[in-house]
């Protein structure tokens, strides 16, 4: 394969190299948090982090572990830039969305460093495409300060259950209301939009809870529009871990396989909408 | 009013509002002794549809009410897109629902329906309804000269070669032979049409009766909605109808629901004419728009256009013998309940004062059902009546045929 013969010298240039031998690897769990142009791309030796934001009240990010890959290589402790997710994922799938057996394409990820492009080698059946894609100096993402010891109410169900609980939400609510208490409702979700209001509740006792962990009883909303992107990371994974701590704050955890079976995490914080009167 | 559906009953339950769906924007929900009756009307008051389910089709069935409404069981409305979202997707309700449960909560002023789902999961949802009186259309089907009762495959099968883009079929019916055929406005794109026809032989049917040869043209996807249902639960479909321009209801029961549908049909200046009549008089045209007809579809025919079809129309007086009565005189007789009158005018017989030549309508099918107060004048609406509204107390017609 041409990518796994260019010569190791060039590699002294590169702060970063990735390789993977199955691009989809990366761009699937990269659609999940897609829902703007933009992601800071962190990087460190245990793996990449990539971070999406909207208007400081929603993160989301996507681990990828170093031995997702089948090179992973950094040569500083920490290497981070910006770049346009829109463009990175229409090169990743430059040789087509379709998933067919046995074709995938390989994929060499490099980066020199601070005002150097993120340059992308890709190949399928013999083709090599090479990509360019111009990085931007980083923001700072927001810290949610979200911490295991605040947390106040955690479940962690099988996203199955979840699914289509949120294929059928009322998006003419503005809101998505979860209520977690250890007396019932237990987990609810509720909306309220045009034509009345909707709760889906989860008992404790239901076989796709595999944690209930609730110690008081707790109602936050959420903005709909903040909250609906992480449907694509629930459609991709298969158990999701919902937290909230004291002030409300939401965790939302995906566990996603990927097509070799590997598991990355896919993460949302949301901040509760406080404008609105608890009901 | 609260009842719960258990297992399969759910999805027919489902498969019912789907039906109702094709008809109208709005649901009426009527909860009586005899049954839970689900209704829709379309817009321009053309179609009609009832699912009536007795006490034994629920699981647990009863009409206790809040003191505030005396002892009388809430009759609301609900928007049809609040309600249909709830049923969409019918195979996960049969793979996942165990229990429904429908009720009315005057004090939220909503209507509850809850699904109890496998893996220990509820749906709740609250929907604000409009209180309103009941909606009904009485049709006397068992006055129809003709008669038709096959399985629903039967007539799915006839249905289906049918594009699905198709709005109105003629179904025509002669003591030989049924058949159906596509029907089309306009004679300027002949060659841009399919026309399929298709013909039955009386053997095909479970029960056949022809009083008067006639071609009746109604909306296809209303019935196709019906078909849907009726094929699902295998259940024979009845077809009561008379001559062009009078409903047209297509019935089914089975133990514990019966559902009705009844269309209005085409006034169509280019029907045969029913052999058993011998009066004619001067051809005239139906009336035009200006004249207390409201068109469905605002579909204009002009006759004479399909080369195979008569030249001249012929006024038939009704087969059941009423009175030919002018547009102004039959509106004073609209707020009466007892008018079989009301139910049989023949369109054709209005229409001395024809205007535009060559317009074919639907008549309006139902009138004044959508008004709770009784007391009107005799006609804030001058639309004619095919079948009358009745307040649900009246029991001297049966909707349902008996065959």
């Amino acid at each position: 394969m041409p990518l796994s013969t260019q010569s190791q010298g060039d590699d002294e240039q590169y702060v970063l190299v990735a390789c993977s031998d199955n691009a989809r690897n990366l761009s699937n769990i990269l659609k999940a948090i897609s829902f703007k142009d933009h992601a800071i791309f962190t990087a460190t030796p245990n793996g990449l982090r990539v971070t999406v934001e909207d208007s400081k009240c929603l993160q989301a990010n996507a681990f990828i572990q170093a031995d997702i890959f089948q090179e992973f290589t950094i040569r500083e402790d920490s290497v981070t830039f910006q770049i346009n997710l829109t463009v990175l994922l229409d090169c990743l799938n430059i040789f087509g969305g379709s998933a067919l057996p046995g074709i995938s394409t390989v994929l060499r990820m490099c980066y020199k460093g601070y005002g150097y492009p993120l340059t992308l080698f890709l190949e399928e059946g013999g083709v090599v495409t090479v990509c360019k894609i111009n990085t931007q100096e980083p923001e700072e993402p927001v810290d949610f300060e979200f911490c295991s010891t605040n947390v106040t109410n955690k479940v962690i169900l099988q996203s199955e259950g979840l699914k289509e609980a949120f294929s059928e939400l009322d998006l003419t609510s503005e809101v998505l209301q979860i209520t977690m208490s250890p007396s019932q409702p237990y987990f609810r979700l509720s909306t309220f939009g045009n034509s009345g209001n909707a709760h889906y509740d989860y008992s404790k006792d239901s076989d796709m809870m595999e944690l209930f962990q609730c110690t008081k009883t707790q109602t936050n909303r959420y903005k709909m529009s903040l909250l609906k992107p992480s449907t694509k990371a629930l459609a991709l994974s298969c158990k999701v871990s919902v937290r909230t701590d004291n002030r409300g704050f939401l965790s939302l955890q995906y566990l996603v396989r990927n097509d070799d079976g590997q598991i990355c995490f896919v993460e949302y914080y949301c901040c509760p909408d406080e404008d609105v009167e608890e009901e | 009013m609260n009842c719960v559906l258990e297992g399969n009953c759910v999805k027919a339950f489902g498969k019912a509002i789907h039906a109702l769906s094709r008809i109208g924007d709005e649901l009426w929900l009527d909860p009586t002794a005899t049954g839970l009756a689900l209704r829709a009307v379309n817009s321009s008051r053309s179609a009609y549809c009832c699912f009536l389910f007795s006490p034994l089709f629920f699981h647990q069935y009863s009409l206790a009410s809040g003191p505030e409404l005396g002892g009388e069981s809430l009759k609301c409305k609900l928007l049809m897109k609040s309600v249909l979202p709830l049923f969409r997707c019918l195979t996960s309700i049969e793979r996942n629902v165990k229990r429904c449960q429908v009720s009315v909560s005057t004090p939220g002023d909503r209507v509850v329906i809850q699904f109890f789902c496998r893996h220990g999961i509820t749906k709740t949802y609250n929907l604000g309804f409009q209180e309103s009186e009941p909606l009904q259309a009485v049709f006397a089907s068992h006055l129809c000269a003709n008669a038709l009762k096959a399985p629903a495959r039967l007539l799915s099968d006839m249905v289906m070669h049918f594009p699905v883009s198709q709005e109105e079929i003629m179904l025509s019916m002669t003591p030989q032979r049924v058949s159906l055929r596509n029907y089309s406005e306009g004679g300027n794109d002949h060659l841009k049409k399919m026309f399929t026809e298709m013909s039955l032989h009386p053997d095909e049917f479970d029960f056949y009766q022809v009083g008067v040869d006639s071609d009746i043209t109604f909306g296809l996807k209303e019935f196709r909605g019906l078909l849907s249902f009726a094929e699902t639960h295998s259940l024979p479909v009845s077809i009561h109808f008379g001559a062009a321009g009078k409903p047209v209801c297509f019935s089914m029961e089975d133990m514990v629901l019966e559902a009705t549908v009844v269309l209005a049909t085409l006034v169509d200046s280019e029907s045969r004419g029913p052999s058993q009549h011998t009066e004619t008089s001067t051809p005239t045209m139906p009336r035009g728009a200006d004249v207390a007809v409201r068109p469905v579809d605002s579909c204009e025919v002009h006759s004479n256009k399909n080369q195979d079809l008569p030249a001249e129309t012929v006024v038939v007086p009704s087969s059941q013998g009423s009175p030919i009565i002018t547009t102004p005189v039959m509106m004073q007789l609209l707020p009466q309940h007892d008018s079989l009158v009301g139910l049989c005018v023949p369109n054709e017989a209005s229409v001395r004062d024809a205007t535009t030549p060559a317009s074919s309508m639907i008549c309006s099918l139902l009138f004044r059902a959508l008004l709770s107060q009784e007391g009107e004048d005799g006609c804030p609406d001058r639309l004619p009546v095919l079948a009358c509204y009745s307040d649900g107390e009246e029991e001297d017609f049966q909707r349902s045929p008996s065959l």
